[in-house]
């Protein structure tokens, strides 16, 4: 019987597919020649094989260098089961006998043409959080039919005999934004016994996909973040901050230059740099304050599948639990012990970002040469081009004008001590000239790229910017975050030496311009720039290049996230323009991060990060942010007198406040 | 920081009356020697100290208004801690000529605070106030901070 196999990157809502007829083998692999074509570098040239016998399909791996998963678990040869999510790479592929295709796919607005990068998949180990939502067909794909209603009779979920736990508080995401949340809520008085976190990251780190993300876009961890001193995710208060401690601790190893981070926090931004702390201190931070509150207790290592409201005020979450132990060769019975619920009461979602997206054209060239490494995401591992550059030299083009693009060129500028012969070209759409205004100010603007301490103006933090947007309606909330946001870098002395020096020198040299085509010639990527005012084409030479346009908040690529919008209708921000710019747009939020439409009696639902964004508050993706969210929604459950949350007065604060400094449990 | 001008007037205030009042009273008892207690309230060496330092107060709450006219120049819309730390000084040294050239004679009828008199006490005040607006306000009240300055819940 013929078979249609689909494919999506993780992540991504588009993909493509095809039938299989016959008994096979057919081939999956990086080749175009392919049955299944999957062009991406971590699929192999020749990656797997299919075989159908009757109704069975058979899928055995070729050796592949990055694997093949069926259901979370790497396999070597393996029965493929209608429902089973086979892993390939980046790509999530599941199959469908042709008999049951049927209308449902005419109108499936995901199927498009358009791959996305996978900016948030795992080199190794489980693949993440996001995989396609439950079907509405009731297909045998867990969590089945159950899930096929808006809201969940609790007698149908205990007859399946798979609730695991039943708490009051669970966040789904596991990263930086559920560490916030989960340690707000234990500060507050909440037990480890009440709190579950879901999250894929086989480490449970809470910054095992932003620690990914920064080393790829080469930050590594001596490097320093664009984040500033107070905003301490590990502590609530945000004091100490890292400047503080990095003083310390430099002063107690007899380095007084110690003293130059409290100075920049005393001048920032107006007369010195603003202070940064290093990655390798946040992520330390991290992993002290994560045992402080019991962390791995609360932690569950699986992929959430589903969510819904349950007919007793409360939440069920679906998820898979993923395992290492696993064998290739699971039975169904086994594979359906690691398919679990949790019920709660309280729920956060923080999933973070969904992809990184190409520029169009670079999207257009990766399909047409799917062999080459040389056009790159900065959120992919692109380490070997760097390699490649110190040992042969060659010519690398930058694309995009924001924080990576400088982090990147820095690493281009570190590259050129060991290697002289390495240019770099800067191409930009358009130049900046003037800076964004707003009220009496203006955004400042040096090597034509609009210059900010950080991703938002300061005060849409703490201060006049964030109780202004707070207070605007949804139309001057668009206006708003139109008038303060744009790509912009930070004023940093050495990037900024870096530029002159480069221009100076020759080996930097910025273009601007739209790209017509980008083509391969002898072993070179020549970028072709439409031609402006009638004159001569200009072509750029490269040996790699680096898109550098920076991650992609589309919230319907989130499946877990385009299931929840789909079946409670749930609406979403105001994202200013319409047309692209809409699907940038977060989940509608309260005030508190409250997610209403998914309130179902006393059983609340959270949100944070990107999930929310363009809603109350502009700076969601960042640490200060995610804090802001926490606590936001930590004190709404504390005014609906959630279990446990205390009000957190200034005698608790304090009281919490020293037992942090000397390490011990909330 | 980013402060709001209700946040600076909350935050002005309650470091006031949380560190400027007891401090005050240190040195309105070390003016008049320690030798009294109850304390003689009625007596000018005692009272002025808190006079002088009321006089700053009432001074910031208004030029708090001109900061914030500052701030709407800057791109962030911040109040770096080196402004703070500089219009403090400055407070004072405008509360201190007016002292010293008698615009406030009607309030020090019976003598003029001298500079000894005043910077001394100002200094003390000044600098735990500066440390608490780093650090020491978080660890009471978490929601400070993202209130630009303003006490209470979110």
């Amino acid at each position: 019987m013929p078979i249609e196999i689909s494919w999506r990157r993780t992540g991504a809502t588009a993909g493509g597919r095809t039938v299989l007829t016959g008994n096979g083998p057919f081939r999956m692999g990086r080749s175009s020649g392919n049955d299944v074509a999957l062009d991406h570098p971590q699929v192999s040239r020749f990656h797997a094989e299919v075989r159908l016998d009757g109704g069975r399909v058979t899928i055995i791996d070729q050796k592949s260098q990055n694997g093949t998963l069926i259901a979370g678990n790497r396999i070597t040869s393996a029965q493929w089961r209608e429902g089973d999510d086979l892993a390939i790479g980046p790509f999530i592929l599941e199959y469908r006998q042709t008999r049951t295709a049927g209308a449902r796919d005419a109108n499936d607005p995901d199927l498009q043409a358009t791959v996305l990068g996978q900016a948030d998949a795992p080199r190794d180990g489980p693949r993440d959080a996001r995989q396609p939502a439950p079907r509405d067909d009731g297909s045998s794909r867990f969590p089945g039919p159950v899930f096929n209603t808006r809201i969940v009779a609790l007698r149908d979920l205990q007859a399946t005999q798979k609730i695991a736990e039943e708490v009051d508080y669970l966040t789904v995401g596991g990263g930086i934004g559920s560490f916030c949340w989960v340690d707000h809520l234990r500060v507050f008085g909440v037990p480890t016994s009440a709190i579950r976190v879901i999250g894929v990251a086989p480490d449970r780190k809470p910054y095992a996909k932003w620690g990914r993300l920064c080393r790829n876009s080469q930050i590594p961890d001596t490097e320093r973040i664009r984040s500033n001193s107070i905003s301490t995710p590990d502590n609530i208060w945000g004091f100490p901050g890292y400047a503080s401690r990095e003083f310390v601790r430099d002063i107690l190893n007899g380095r007084l230059v110690g003293l130059k981070y409290l100075l920049q926090v005393f001048g920032e931004p107006a007369i010195t740099e603003s202070y940064t702390p290093r990655t390798g201190d946040v992520y330390r931070s991290f992993d002290t304050e994560a045992t402080r509150i019991g962390w791995d207790q609360m932690w569950r290592l699986g992929q959430v599948v589903g969510i819904r409201k349950t007919d007793d005020e409360r939440f069920v979450i679906a998820y898979r639990m993923l395992s290492t132990q696993v064998g290739a060769n699971e039975t169904a019975d086994e594979r359906s012990q690691r398919e679990r619920f949790i019920i709660a009461r309280h729920i956060h979602i923080s999933t973070g970002y969904p992809a990184s997206n190409y520029l169009p054209d670079l999207q257009s060239f990766r399909q047409k040469h799917p062999n080459s490494h040389a056009v790159v995401n900065a959120y992919e591992e692109h380490d070997e081009i760097y390699r490649s550059l110190e040992q042969k030299g060659g010519t690398i083009l930058i694309r995009g004008r924001g924080i990576v693009a400088s982090r990147v060129i820095q690493r281009v500028w570190e590259a050129r001590k060991v290697n002289k012969s390495i240019r770099l070209l800067h191409l930009v759409r358009a130049p900046v000239g003037a800076g964004h205004k707003y009220d009496l100010a203006q955004r400042t603007v040096r090597s034509d790229v609009e210059q900010q301490p950080f991703n938002w103006p300061k005060a849409c933090w703490g201060g006049t910017l964030r109780k202004q947007l707070e207070a605007a309606t949804p139309e001057e909330r668009a206006r708003l975050l139109a008038a303060w946001d744009g790509t912009t870098t930070a004023d940093r002395d050495d990037w900024n030496q870096i530029i002159e020096e480069g221009t100076r020198d020759g080996w930097y040299k910025v273009s601007v311009g739209n790209v017509a085509a980008i083509a391969e010639k002898s072993g070179k990527l020549v970028t072709r720039l439409e031609s402006r005012d009638r004159q001569e084409n200009v072509d750029l030479t490269a040996d790699f290049i680096v898109d550098c346009t920076g991650l992609i908040a589309r919230l319907d690529e989130t499946p877990l996230i385009a299931d929840l919008i789909r079946t409670y209708d749930l609406p979403r921000n105001r994202a200013g323009a319409t047309g692209s710019e809409q699907s940038l747009a977060g989940l509608a939020v309260a005030n508190s991060f409250e997610i209403p439409g998914l309130q179902n009696g006393r059983g609340r639902a959270f949100a944070a990060g990107v999930v929310a964004s363009r809603g109350p508050y502009a700076a969601v993706d960042s640490f200060l942010g995610l804090q802001y969210a926490a606590l936001r929604s930590v004190d709404q459950l504390a005014a609906l007198k959630a279990p446990s949350v205390s009000r957190f007065g200034p005698f608790r604060s304090a009281y919490q406040w020293a037992k942090w400094c000397v390490g011990s449990p909330p | 920081m980013t402060p709001t001008l209700i946040g600076r007037w909350h935050t002005r205030l309650i470091l006031f009356a949380l560190i400027g009042l007891p401090v005050t009273l240190l040195f309105a008892l070390h003016a008049t020697n320690w030798d009294y207690w109850p304390p003689r309230y009625d007596l000018p060496a005692f009272q002025y100290p808190f006079y002088f330092l009321t006089a700053i107060v009432l001074l910031g709450l208004v030029l708090d208004m001109a900061y914030m006219q500052i701030q709407r120049f800057h791109w962030d819309q911040d109040w770096p801690f080196a402004y703070q730390f500089f219009f403090s000084i400055v407070e004072y040294l405008i509360v201190y000529y007016a002292v010293w050239d008698g615009w406030l004679d009607f309030i020090f009828t019976e003598f003029r605070p001298t500079w000894n008199d005043t910077v001394y006490h100002f200094s003390t005040v000044f600098t735990l106030s500066f440390l608490a607006l780093l650090g020491g306000v978080q660890i009471f009240f978490i929601r400070w901070r993202f209130k630009g300055g303003e006490f209470g819940r979110l």
